[in-house]
């Protein structure tokens, strides 16, 4: 027993380092440039097949291998998205960072998939050949000892850079204010450089530490380097000692529950959960900033459509599908339906995060709860079905909110994505049965046939259609500003009588529904579903592909849907184009950060000019002047008319 | 008369609660701390129905975290807010905003991504929901931004104004929801003259239907016209309140706005 509790002390304490190590990294970057690096285990996956590519694969000496990887490729690379992809950042809204980073996240995925097939195993040995020494009865190996050493010097060599080196105390001066930093004599843009340089050492080092005590596979490196997250958090993203502390704690739990935990049942798979509880505990427990205030949004949305516009193109749309419907074989039809079930799916996006700012990486979680309930209940296509999908979808997405409603951007990010990790790997192979799969028949309208893919097709179209106009018009009534209002200055809404968390809770309710009705349509399109169709990871490439389409048009949803759908039409002809499209995803989501409204936004603003061509003008809210003339302040905008018009454009 | 409870003099000295009279607003023995500073210390101001109370001082003084306090989005590290007969010390700032405090926003807090007309249109309708004011909030915003001579800019979004007008826009949203208190921050800064001397009569028109301003100012001019009362805030202690007179003769004020030119400022006729 003792020697069993020491040797899962040792992996305890070496699972802690590489988080630690992960942390550190993540800290690193946000406390100097503001943004939270979601690639950061991507970064390292990479870094790890690289090791991998010239040790094992080109014979390189091992250390020359490490040092090349860990000190030339690596922040090489650091250096090459500051650059590019960060450097226009700074600043921007969090879930624009947000985006940008996880299609960084993709398209490193993407493109390691393609150098390195996914089907072929790759194996990363130990260092030191798995020698060790012997510590009591325990095989301590050398490797351990090299994660905890690095771990340690690391931690000890980031103290000396943060408090006795100019450079450390700049870093820690920059996110701050860069500008102030300038002005005394500091080169923030250079210090800014050199975290993401470091940064990427450190996501490096993590990832060649840990591949070999779990496996070289990318995805699964990409995300257990997630767990780190939770020990990141626990420093606040600022407190380096509190977040390796934290680290070391989840990396010993873990073990530990491993060891004591049942070996069977839900207790036994609690310690893969574990770093995203704590993730989500401490998220909660973290004392929230104040009201935020108002903040510089970044791109002007588009003009919200009108009714009347908005009914039309709805109408079009469901006409069109009929009429291509007869061209279109089954399979395709099944695609298409799936298309319109994701964009009803990333029509809560546009809700969520479109008009309501707030990012929510758990969007597939609710619609795996929709496609479960219409799974169980929905028997015979039974509306019972449907209503109970979105009913549920709902009321958890309530459940959600309710805790995290203070949080800001990035942390309701990582809240959300901590629940879709949890609910992916301990809730949803219960819900969808030990098989995995789950039947899950389509929904049957009253005297509307509904049975073949044809006719599915075109229903799924209808629903997307009427979705898309109910959501335009919330947007347009009294609730759709008060969302915006919310989104733009929670402050002022709050000392205008606003009950700003309601606001929040009602419309993350709605977007929760919307996209468990989504998940019920898309379980219809193949007539059953499992599990690994709605793990974390998509609701990431949701979000991506609402920001790539547009976020805040509906118009938007429908183009990021086709994108996929396109996509799932071309590959039987284009094979690669498996690889390619995390790769183009990710590459897509990255040129958000240039242009946050997205293909949408671009259509509303070709659409704009060609009316000002055109001649047909865009009539603004009606506003009736003079209805109070005679008061002194109407006599004084008579006076000052002139001036103000002036002063206004 | 620089001594800080001389307007609460009516409060006998074994019973701090009791409060002024005519007050709709009242501060007792505020302090807040940020971290290692006294941003706040024993701050005790009140606002009357009917009147402009001034809230002066220097840059950093602690006027805009007064503002703060009062309406509920800075928690004070002790002290009390009553508004009209109750205490809201422990309530969140939308249940005070329902009791009638309405403010405007040294930094900006406009809705950037709606227009004029909407910025106002949506307080009225905030306005509508929390209270038994039946009137259509298009009416009502149609008929503030005429009062606040935004009319022809109302189809604008408001993050393409400049700032001046923006504060406007502030001030609009505010009047909808009719608020008994206002909280004005600066609204004047970044108006010509002529709008000042507008803005200043609209102010004295609200008063006249029973609203209570309480302004925070850099224009000496305007607060001197408009004001009925005045505290003075240096380094987040009240130094000195009464009539403009009085207060503009201390010389506790007059020192803290450092140096001759401004204590002319102060002193000195309207320029």
């Amino acid at each position: 027993m003792g020697s069993e509790l020491l040797s899962f002390t040792v992996v305890g304490l070496v699972t802690g380092c590489v988080y630690a190590l992960i942390a550190t990294g993540l800290v690193v970057t946000y406390t100097t440039t503001g943004i939270f690096n979601f690639a950061h285990g991507a970064i390292g996956m990479a870094a790890a097949f690289m090791f991998w590519q010239l040790w094992i694969s080109w014979h390189v000496n091992p250390v020359l291998a490490l040092v090349l990887v860990l000190f030339v490729i690596a922040p090489l690379f650091g250096l090459v998205i500051e650059r590019l992809l960060m450097r226009p950042l700074y600043g921007a809204p969090t879930d624009v960072t947000v985006v940008v980073t996880l299609g960084l996240l993709l398209a490193l995925v993407g493109m390691a998939q393609s150098f390195w097939k996914p089907n072929t195993t790759h194996i990363l040995p130990l260092f030191f050949h798995a020698n060790g020494f012997r510590l009591g009865q325990v095989l301590v190996s050398y490797h351990a000892v090299t994660a905890i050493a690095a771990t340690v010097a690391i931690a000890l060599g980031l103290r000396v850079l943060f408090n006795r080196t100019r450079l450390g105390i700049a870093m820690r001066a920059v996110v701050d204010n860069p500008d102030l930093l300038a002005m005394a004599g500091g080169r923030p843009a250079q210090v800014q450089q050199f975290a993401w340089m470091l940064g990427c050492s450190l996501a490096a080092l993590a990832g060649i530490l840990l591949a070999p005590l779990a496996q070289l596979d990318i995805l699964l490196l990409t995300l257990l380097v997630v767990d780190g997250y939770a020990a990141a958090i626990i420093g606040r993203l600022r407190n380096l000692p509190l977040a390796v502390l934290g680290a070391l704690a989840i990396g010993l739990g873990q073990n530990y529950l491993i060891e004591f935990a049942p070996g069977s049942g839900f207790l036994s798979r609690i310690y893969n959960i574990l770093p995203m509880v704590v993730l989500f505990a401490v998220l909660i427990l973290l004392p929230q900033d104040r009201l935020r205030t108002a903040s510089f949004s970044g791109a002007v949305a588009p003009r919200v459509a009108g009714l009347k516009s908005s009914v039309v193109w709805a109408v079009l749309l469901v006409v069109g599908c009929v009429l291509i419907s007869f061209g279109l074989s089954p399979s395709n039809l099944r695609i298409g339906a799936n298309g319109f079930a994701i964009a009803l799916i990333l029509l809560s996006l546009v809700l969520l995060t479109g008009y309501g700012g707030m990012v929510s990486l758990c969007q597939m979680t609710f619609a795996g709860l929709g496609a479960v309930m219409m799974g169980h209940l929905g028997h015979g296509g039974s509306l019972v079905g449907v209503v109970t999908a979105v009913a549920l979808a709902a009321a958890v997405g309530a459940l959600i909110a309710l805790p995290t409603l203070k949080m800001r951007g990035l942390y309701l990010a990582l809240a959300t994505f901590a629940f879709a990790t949890v609910m992916q790997q301990a809730v949803f192979t219960q819900l969808f049965g030990t098989g995995g799969n789950l039947e899950v028949p389509r929904p049957h309208i009253p005297g509307i046939p509904t049975d073949s893919d044809r006719q599915f097709f075109i229903l799924t179209a209808a629903v997307f259609a009427v979705a898309s106009v109910g959501i335009l018009a919330l947007r347009r009534s009294s609730f759709g500003r008060r969302l915006v209002a919310v989104n733009d200055s929670p402050a002022a809404c709050a000392t205008l009588g606003v009950n700003v968390n309601w606001t929040k809770l009602t419309v993350f309710t709605i977007a929760a529904g919307l996209a468990g009705l989504g998940g019920a349509l898309v379980g219809g399109v193949a007539g059953q579903v499992d599990a690994n169709g709605f793990v974390a990871l998509q609701s990431l490439v949701l979000l991506l592909l609402a920001r790539v389409g547009g976020i805040n048009t509906a118009t938007g949803a429908f183009l990021g849907a086709s994108t996929l759908t396109l996509f799932a039409v071309l590959q039987p002809h284009v094979p690669q184009l498996g690889n390619l499209q995390f790769l183009l995803t990710g590459l897509a989501a990255i040129s958000v950060g240039r242009d946050p409204n997205g293909a949408g936004g671009r259509i509303a603003e070709l659409a704009a000019k060609a009316r000002e061509i055109f001649g047909i003008e865009h009539r603004d809210p009606v506003v009736p002047v003079g209805a109070v003339a005679g008061t002194p302040a109407a006599v004084f905008l008579d006076e000052e008319e002139g001036r103000l018009v002036g002063a206004g454009h | 008369m620089s001594a800080p409870a001389t307007d609460l003099a009516s409060r006998s000295g074994a019973d701090p609660v009791r409060r002024d009279p005519h007050a709709v607003l009242e501060v007792l023995n505020t302090s807040v701390r940020f971290g290692g500073i006294n941003a706040l210390t024993d701050v005790s101001l009140s606002a009357r129905t009917g009147q402009i109370t001034g809230l002066i001082g220097p840059n950093g003084a602690g006027k805009t975290t007064t503002f703060n306090v009062i309406t509920g989005l800075q928690h004070p590290t002790q002290g009390r807010v009553f508004i009209g007969d109750q205490e809201v010390s422990g309530l969140p700032p939308y249940r005070r905003a329902r009791l009638g405090i309405a403010r405007t926003f040294q930094r900006l807090e406009v809705f950037g991504s709606l227009t004029v007309f909407e910025n106002v249109l949506a307080a009225a309708e905030f306005h509508r929901s929390w209270s038994d004011d039946g009137t259509p909030p298009r009416q009502v915003a149609s008929e503030i931004v005429n009062r606040v001579g935004l009319a022809t800019v109302a189809g604008a979004r408001v993050d393409a104004l400049p700032t001046g007008l923006a504060r406007l826009v502030e001030l609009g949203r505010a009047l909808a929801t009719r608020p008994r208190l206002l909280l004005l921050d600066e609204v004047g800064s970044g108006l010509n003259h002529d709008e000042t001397a507008a803005l200043g009569d609209l102010m004295l028109d609200l008063t006249r239907d029973g609203t209570a301003i309480l302004l925070v100012e850099h224009d000496v001019d305007l607060v001197m016209r408009v004001c009925d009362r005045i505290f003075v805030l240096d380094f987040g202690r009240i130094i000195s309140s009464g009539s403009p007179a009085q207060v503009r003769k201390d010389p506790a004020v007059q020192a803290a706005y450092l140096g001759a030119e401004a204590s002319t400022e102060l002193a000195g006729e309207p320029a």
